[in-house]
């Protein structure tokens, strides 16, 4: 009653299925080209844009699949025709073994070769961005060198010692000795790495000296914003409760908080006068709705009908009325808020008065800075690769990070062969669908007189007042371009 | 014992109990049943956290393209052909999800536990079938409800899989944390049940129902790694289940565990202060870095079992191995700050977690070196479960190894969320777990379904997985050193990043091939399950108790008769005094010994031909092991 099938069935269907692997394989690629040539117009054949080392990469792979089919193939054959054990699987998986660790070390090299120019590790542009470096090439020696003696130990012992049957493997359960060796030379090389990266992590986050200058980075979705302190060298104040159109970082200048004030005042009298409507609205979206259901229109028109009803339900059930009580009891939370911070001198003392904030950080070579980093809605992280630097904003918190800019734009520009390279702040934390287009441009300078001139250029907080944007909550939106405009 | 009188042993049994289809197949309390139920739905969900990453990866190679495939898969998704960047981030955080907790924990980790625990330690079932039979149908429950999450109106959850508030508390900061988000931490929720329901029956199956002889000493290495595994969860699940509450509190009811200080655009000031976002980070990782070894342990249990019993030999340093996968769990529970060393946490408590986090790569190394010494003048059977171990092992070496550059607290200033923590990750939990995971299936498969997988299939799919594995994130680590970060839904607005398109166009090709290898696996799983060839008892000449379980009848109960005795240790491979070169556990020999001790000078003599293994001579030489 044994129901096993012929002992080739199963290569059959190995090859069919091979044959529809490779099939379909074609079919998404052709599918991907189609799909290309409908919007792209047909070009010429020009194999000099072809990328031939990924062409021939694909090659080759398919080739080492062929090769071992065929290896398969011709093994099994021979094995029916003889009725003898002619090939056997464990050394062919030997050999692969030995083939694969030869090409992968090739590839190995041929990345670093290729891709080591781009280690951005390698040129720092910060005073303690070399220290990090020196830091990462003695990991990088330490790791590289036990990573290819184990792999090549693996993939030779793979060669070495593959099944044969007039063997018996050694019979042995443990050597102290060695173990105590490998448990104690990674311990030595790890302490030695630890105390350095101790070293070089307390040095790098410990608080820098008195004259670093301050600057505020400011993170919001989707943007950055940066702010200069005044002649007074002091960052005033600031709180969340103030950001507004016109004062987008929330500093405590009086003008803006009044003018935020009476614009909450306003939108909280709004929101009543609809509270107070609201049976009557009620009452005539519902009349609105049923005539669209007893026209027949929401039929044609299905989206808006669905808004509608929606809309009916949520203002027949109470929904409608307790959002608007809701929304009433924060922004007059709020308005407590801003009242109480007006009251205090300390908070509301000028400092802000005169500080800059702009869309562009500029920097002096050679001088030591003091990065403040805010958040204004969720957690962002301000990554500055070429500096070595980052730290996440979060809001609610005050993060710092201390540098000291070593190269100015125009030296990075030569010595990268790029004439359009800047430095950029980008943003490393999954903050929101436009995560991937958050940055802000540093340059850095390499005179105190150009960093003033840039400076003199942009517009302090309290200036002659350019045409005032609606302030309040949601006018957020045009302060991009309230800043551009000044 | 003859097959026959099995089969009358088994007719007599199935004559008392008559099972019904429900109570057989679907709630089933039979530990196997159980196993090959996680392991269907791990394989499902399986398939579509791997298809998510290639449609990830097709708009990361090919940014400014249309694909008609994906419109018609996702609809408004994708409208003409490009992926909606909302529904990106979305698909990167379901298949972060998925990945880390449906396949790896509950497919890896549900599927072995239940198989090997009892048939390992010789018992009828678990401790309590009952909450096992809840474990599973908590985790499927669950695994719908993160299904039904990403069809949603608003989309998935798409704050990465780690959702972090304030972007995952917020329904106004992106569209995926409404609806969405909600479903997520309901599916969570769920999931942390039937992972605490599972734990609780393995410590207890493991510390009460060993069979005669079988001492914590003689438990397979498999056993050791699933309890520890198991200890692991049952400690740090409830804290994110913790974590998970807050967030819910903090989304539905108006409190401010999470959130303080926020202005939101189009919405305004919020009314919440007070709360830290780090302490979620905080909640988070106790469990996310345990999680990673409770990813990744079984792995290594399965590997060490499946090294040892193809290599023909005693594995090396069992002890060792032992208590380096105690130390591995113990300061895993301390190193969880690594993760946060630029989240603006006090700089001095991210030096402690980087001298904390360096210490953990001393008991990998160790394991890792045991690996390569067990394969030493070993006899090495290459059957797909082996090659996938090795692979497994290779994998580890060179994802440990980076690790050793993000626990360092400098160096994770630059390397923070950038690729290299993506090519890091995946190959020391994703590939290396998944590899150990494709192990086990191989392996223990006739022991599941009484047949054997193809073997030449079983080739492919190993060395096309290998390759393209290493294909897809080797070059990722220098995308990272290069300060390019990850989560970037495409990279051509960064003109610094732009020059990274060959190496992303390359990526994508391989994961693609990588992806469609696996319909060998697929292909090659569901067709032997009902055509295999018929599995001997013992296919693999292995000493384990698994194996004497008959192999061709389903039993409730494991053994037929009594329940084997054991004898000695489980891995009496190639003794010199025995012609065959396996030992079964259960096998009575009162002239054998536990452990024969090979007297010293007959070492000595049976090293002396190796001397042509250089390094080691080398190293004798160096340390003067050699007299």
């Amino acid at each position: 009653m044994k129901l096993t099938l012929p002992k080739n069935t199963f290569n059959l269907l190995t090859k069919k299925l091979l044959s529809l692997l490779m099939a379909s394989m074609a079919t998404v690629m052709s599918f991907a080209q189609a799909a290309t040539d409908v919007i792209a117009p047909p070009q010429e054949f020009d194999p000099s844009g072809w990328n031939w080392v990924n062409i021939l990469i694909c090659v080759l792979i398919l080739l080492i699949v062929l090769v071992i089919a065929r290896a398969f193939d011709i093994g099994s054959l021979a094995e029916r025709i003889t009725g003898r054990k002619i090939v056997s699987a464990h050394k062919v998986n030997g050999i692969i073994a030995l083939v694969v660790l030869i090409l992968g070390l090739i590839g190995v090299f041929w990345e670093l070769d290729a891709h080591g120019k781009h280690l951005l590790l390698w040129d720092a542009a910060s005073e303690h961005g070399e220290s990090l470096d020196s830091m990462f090439m003695w990991t990088f020696g330490f790791t590289f060198f036990v990573f290819i003696v184990t792999e090549v130990l693996l993939f030779f012992f793979m060669f070495k010692y593959y099944y044969r049957e007039d063997r018996k493997a050694a019979y042995f359960f443990h050597n102290n000795k060695l173990e105590v060796i490998w448990t104690i030379v990674p311990a030595i090389v790890l302490t030695f790495l630890v105390l350095r990266g101790f070293n070089v992590w307390t040095k790098i986050t410990q608080t820098p000296n008195e004259n670093a200058e301050e600057i505020e980075v400011f993170a919001y979705q989707f943007g950055w914003k940066a702010r200069y302190a005044g002649e007074d060298k002091k960052l005033g104040e600031s709180s969340f409760v103030l950001i507004s159109g016109t004062n987008p970082l929330g500093l405590a200048v009086d003008g803006e908080a009044d003018k935020l004030k009476d614009a909450l005042t306003a939108e909280v009298a709004e929101l009543e006068a609809k509270l107070a409507a609201s049976d009557d609205s009620t009452a005539i979206w519902r009349a609105a709705l049923n005539k669209m259901e007893s026209t027949g229109l929401s039929k044609t028109y299905v989206s808006e009908h669905k808004a509608l009803r929606e809309k009916v339900l949520d203002a027949e059930s109470g929904a409608y009325a307790r959002q608007l009580k809701k929304e009433i009891k924060r922004k007059e939370t709020n308005l407590k808020r801003i009242a109480s911070f007006r009251s205090k001198p300390e908070i509301f003392n000028k400092e802000s008065n005169d500080d800059r904030v702009t869309t562009e950080i500029v920097l002096i070579k050679n001088k030591p800075y003091m990065f403040r980093f805010r958040a204004r809605d969720v957690i962002h992280s301000a990554y500055m690769p070429e500096f070595r630097a980052q730290m996440n904003c979060v809001p609610g918190m005050s993060t710092v990070f201390p540098f000291t800019p070593t190269k100015t734009t125009a030296e990075a520009r030569s010595t990268k062969g790029n004439p359009n390279f800047d430095y950029y702040l980008y943003c490393n934390k999954i903050c929101g669908a436009a995560h991937y287009n958050m940055k802000i441009k540093i340059t850095v300078v390499g005179s105190e007189s150009e960093y003033n001139t840039w400076l003199a250029a942009q517009a302090k907080m309290v200036a002659p007042p350019v045409e005032a944007a609606p302030a309040g909550a949601d006018s957020t939106a045009v302060s991009p371009a309230a800043v551009a405009a000044n | 014992m003859s097959t026959s009188a099995l089969h009358a042993d088994h007719h007599t049994h199935d004559h008392h109990h008559k099972e019904s289809f429900i109570s057989k197949y679907v709630f089933s309390m039979d530990h196997k049943m159980i196993s090959k139920q996680f392991l269907i739905t791990g394989i499902i969900m399986g398939i579509i956290g791997m298809g998510m990453s290639l449609l990830f990866r097709l708009q990361l190679a090919w940014p400014d393209e249309q694909f008609g495939l994906l419109e018609m898969l996702l609809g408004k998704w994708a409208v003409d052909g490009k992926l909606d960047p909302n529904f990106y981030m979305g698909l990167v955080t379901i298949h972060g999800t998925i990945m880390v907790f449906y396949v790896l924990t509950a497919g890896l980790s549900g599927t072995f536990s239940n198989l090997l625990i009892p048939l390992q330690l010789g018992a009828r079932d678990m401790a309590s079938p009952f909450l096992n039979m809840l474990s599973y149908w908590f985790f499927f429950l669950s695994s719908v409800v993160l299904l039904i999450s990403v069809g949603v109106e608003t989309g998935p959850a798409s704050g990465g899989w780690t959702v972090y508030p304030p972007l995952s508390a917020l329904e106004k900061a992106m569209p995926g944390s409404g609806l969405g988000m909600t479903l997520w931490l309901v599916a969570i929720a769920l999931f942390i049940v039937s992972a605490l329901l599972g734990g609780i029956n393995y410590i207890s199956t493991v510390l009460n129902q060993r069979t005669k002889g079988m001492s914590m000493n003689r438990m397979p290495l498999t056993i050791w790694a699933f309890f520890f595994t198991a200890v692991l969860g049952l400690l740090s699940f409830p804290v994110l289940l913790g974590a998970a509450l807050f967030l819910i509190f903090d989304r539905s009811f108006g409190t401010s565990f999470y959130l303080s200080d926020i202005f939101l655009e189009g919405v305004g000031a919020l009314e919440n202060v007070g709360g830290s976002p780090v302490l979620y980070q905080h909640l988070f990782w106790f469990l996310g870095h345990p999680e990673v070894y409770i990813i990744l342990m079984p792995a290594l249990g399965i590997t060490s079992e499946v090294i040892s019993t193809n290599a023909r030999k005693p594995i090396f340093g069992y002890t060792a191995m032992v208590i380096s996968l105690m130390g591995i769990s113990i300061l895993s529970f301390i190193v969880w700050g690594h993760h946060m060393f630029i989240t603006g946490m006090n700089p001095f408590l991210g030096s402690v977690f980087m001298i904390l986090t360096l210490i953990i790569a001393v008991p990998s190394a160790v394991k890792a070196f045991n690996y390569l010494t067990t394969l030493w003048r070993g006899n090495l059977r290459f059957t797909p479960a082996m090659l996938f171990s090795i692979g497994l092992v290779s994998f580890f070496i060179s994802g440990g190894l980076t690790g050793i550059y993000l626990g360092n607290a400098a160096l994770d200033i630059q390397l923070h969320d950038s690729y290299f923590v993506v090519a890091h990750f995946h190959l020391v939990m994703g590939s290396a777990a998944i590899f150990g995971m494709f192990a086990g299936i191989y392996h223990w498969f006739p022991r599941m379904y009484g047949r054997m997988m193809n073997n030449t299939l079983g080739y492919f799919h190993f060395w096309i997985t290998f390759i393209t594995a290493y294909l897809v994130f080797f070059p990722m680590h220098f995308m990272g050193l290069a300060g390019v970060p990850r989560r970037y839904y495409q990279f051509t607005l960064m003109e610094d990043f732009s020059i990274w398109m060959d190496v992303n166009k390359l990526i994508t090709v391989s994961a693609i091939v990588g992806g469609f290898a696996q319909l060998l696996f697929l292909y090659n799983f569901f067709v032997s399950i009902f055509r295999g060839k018929k599995s001997e008892q013992n296919p693999w000449q292995s000493n384990t108790l698994e194996w004497t379980s008959p192999i061709d009848v389903r039993l409730h109960g494991n053994w037929p008769h009594e329940l084997p005795t054991v004898y000695r240790g489980p891995y009496e491979y190639s003794r010199p005094d025995r012609e065959l070169d396996y030992f079964p556990q259960n096998e009575e020999d009162a002239n054998a010994p536990e452990v024969l001790h090979v007297e010293e000078k007959e070492v000595a003599k049976e090293e002396a031909p190796v001397e042509n293994s250089v390094f080691f001579a080398a190293i004798k030489r160096v340390f003067g092991l050699s007299r």
